[in-house]
């Protein structure tokens, strides 16, 4: 506990952002029309009671974390001194490319490229193997979605015509 | 025994080859992501969704099932071999399971823990054909108040009680709650807080919130904070099977196990954690081999396992019987009935008998399928193990891109699949629990619809959850869970001014 300091920025920012979220859905439900049935309840109820809950809560835990920080965090939780960002990022990217290809060169190239970018992210140093066992899953899942159970999928540059 | 008859025809549909066949599917799958770090249960089923769509239900949750209780059996083996405890309910067995290894006793561990799985499961199964028509009768009094009272137990029982904090846990709650609120409203058809994106109006699907929570954000996390360490597999040295005083010595365990498991799992209380705990602390009292504890003790893996399992199957009574989630696996199977128009309940029972009976009866089929699957070939699933982490990983999100994307061809649902994992990232790193954002988000939507009815039945009073003496009842042992523990701790603090609170509280197993 002793290596605790008193305020805890990132657990502070949380809780800021968990009240901002929570004053947002209140507001927001404003804008949603009251219709008036015979039931006198509606639409706004429950989306007021889950905004006031997320701003109760995130007040509470911006409390506990100028206080001493939140409690019962589990303590020496390894790695948290010392953070990939380099794996963070890389990992990040590959989702976010899949993303931007997908519609365009097809699940097949989208999902190696992604495979290859992920297995990188976690340290293989054999992106040749990656490549081809990546292209290899790809595509038998691929096959196995769109002809075994009939999930739709693009093929995209590989589409042919 | 009209029970019986309803089981017996539920065994005429579990057992036809359809059935059957997806059934054993639903086992091995269930079992190799429950062996497998970094998937589980509740990603598998939601990745399947989609897929099912055009199955037919019975079969299609049959499988299901497979898969939620064949992980239970498949994270044992995890636990005992790798030390890393697949979800929480799994401490006990990564710890002294993983001893027991180490002291080249893998076999008996692996064997203890299938087989009281499997003891637990079938007599759990038996319980929740018995105590599910039971609850039924029970429900079939109930009225929107008492849905709703019931719904606020389970949500406080499912994000306050277990966990280490509970506003966390209720914080984490009510993100679920508020990614439920997304799309349109159920009664007056507006759309809410859809910030007029078109692609929001149908709400945010169950199938990136699970995925994105689990997969991607546990992925992020991993390859961020833990990917350093390398993971030490222990080896099966010696024989699989138990001795004569390994039997002796499992049998009670088991069975005392089974009986603490399945009620905290029956009642809307969910979560193993505690029967599991609970066990093996009593299995460390009653034990003649006391040294053995913290040693790897054959009893400290026997009680736990099969109170875990006891309590997993005990969640389908108040899932089955009143439609109410008190897991993420579970929620997700409930999204699962939504998807072919299903609702669980009382209802449910009589206007689909076969479906319920023979997703019942395909359990304590399922049970066996999972004893021969784990126990022979337990050094198959082993192997599944030397996956190399990084094409583990690179291969878990092709399938998560691959679920969330496979939902209607739309980038916008890879970009909030990336979104929601980014929350599962943060919420993972400040130990916040996930399991309450997914029972919030399919559950909340319901509360909402029966709180409206209670409310517009009363004319707007809210009296009527207090006047309704089953709602007032169990809104009552509501508060008493919540506020219970604090009292408990205020009343021990007291009591013992010197003993340090913490110490109460939550420690990260080693």
């Amino acid at each position: 506990m002793e290596k605790r300091s008193p305020v805890h920025m990132g657990e502070l920012l949380i809780a800021l952002a968990l009240i901002a979220l929570g004053s947002f859905v209140i507001y927001d439900t404003q804008s949603i029309a009251e219709i008036h049935s015979y039931s006198q309840i509606g639409p706004r109820l429950f989306p007021n009671l889950v905004g006031a809950g997320l701003a109760i809560f995130g007040a509470t835990l911006g409390w506990q974390a100028v206080s001493g920080g939140w409690r019962n965090v589990p303590l020496d939780q390894e790695g948290h001194d010392a953070p990939d960002r380099m794996a963070f990022v890389v990992i990040s990217a590959g989702v976010l490319l899949h993303m931007a290809l997908i519609g365009w060169a097809g699940f097949i190239l989208a999902s190696t490229l992604l495979f290859v970018v992920v297995a990188r992210g976690f340290g293989s140093q054999r992106p040749a193997r990656d490549l081809l066992l990546g292209g290899g899953i790809a595509t038998l899942v691929f096959f196995i979605f769109t002809v075994g159970l009939n999930v739709s999928l693009p093929k995209g540059l590989l589409g042919g015509a | 025994m009209e029970t019986f008859d309803a089981l017996l025809a539920g065994f005429a549909v579990a057992l036809t080859w359809k059935n059957l066949l997806l059934g054993f599917v639903g086992c091995m799958l269930g079992t190799a992501v429950g062996v497998l770090p970094g998937v589980g249960p509740a990603v598998t089923i939601a990745l399947l969704l989609p897929a099912t769509a055009s199955f037919d239900p019975t079969g299609a949750l049959i499988m299901f099932a497979g898969i939620y209780y064949g992980a239970m059996f498949g994270g044992s083996t995890t636990s005992i071999l790798l030390n890393t405890p697949g979800e929480s309910a799994t401490i006990i067995t990564a710890m002294e399971g993983n001893l027991m290894a180490k002291n080249g006793r893998a076999g008996p561990a692996l064997a203890t823990s299938a087989i009281g799985s499997f003891v637990a499961g079938t007599l759990a199964t038996l319980m929740l054909s018995i105590a599910a028509p039971a609850v039924v009768e029970i429900a079939l009094k109930f009225g929107p108040a008492e849905y709703f009272a019931v719904m606020v137990l389970a949500f406080t029982t499912v994000a306050a009680v277990l966990g280490s904090s509970a506003v966390r846990g209720l914080t984490a709650l009510f993100i679920g709650l508020m990614i439920g609120l997304i799309g349109l409203d159920s009664q007056t058809g507006q759309a809410r807080f859809t910030f007029g994106v078109p692609e929001l109006f149908d709400g945010v699907d169950v199938v990136v919130v699970a995925v994105g929570l689990f997969a991607v954000g546990e992925t992020l996390y991993l390859a961020t904070y833990l990917n350093r360490g390398v993971d030490k597999l222990e080896t099966m040295r010696g024989s699989i099977w138990m001795t004569l005083s390994d039997w002796k010595r499992s049998w009670k365990p088991w069975l005392r196990g089974t009986a603490l498991g399945f009620p905290f799992g029956a009642m809307p209380a969910g979560g193993a954690e505690i029967p599991t705990f609970l066990s093996y602390a009593i299995e460390k009292k009653l034990t003649k081999h006391p040294e053995e504890f913290g040693n790897g003790a054959i009893e400290g893996v026997a009680g736990p396992e099969a109170a875990n399992n006891a309590s997993s199957t005990g969640t389908m009574v108040p899932l089955l019987a009143l439609g109410l989630p008190t897991s993420a696996t579970a929620a997700i199977i409930l999204a699962a009935f939504q998807q072919w128009g299903l609702q669980p309940g009382p209802l449910l029972f009589e206007t689909d008998p076969k479906l319920v009976w023979g997703l019942i009866a395909s359990m304590y089929i399922g049970n066996v399928i999972l004893l021969v699957l784990n126990l022979p070939l337990v050094g198959l699933w082993v192997r599944l193990l030397r996956i190399p982490r990084p094409l583990l990983y690179a291969g878990i999100l092709i399938f998560s891109t691959l679920g969330a994307y496979g939902l209607r061809n739309s980038w916008f649902d890879l970009l909030l699949l990336y979104v929601i994992g980014l929350l599962g990232f943060v919420m993972r790193r400040y130990d916040m629990p996930v399991a309450p954002v997914i029972v919030g988000m399919i559950l909340g939507p319901l509360a909402e619809q029966q709180l409206r009815r209670a409310l517009a039945i009363s004319q707007g009073d809210l009296s009527v959850f207090v006047t309704h003496p089953i709602s007032a009842s169990i809104l009552g042992v509501t508060a008493l869970v919540l506020i219970g523990p604090s009292i408990w701790k205020w009343i021990s603090s007291r009591r013992d001014a010197s003993n340090d609170v913490q110490a109460v509280g939550y420690q990260s197993a080693p």
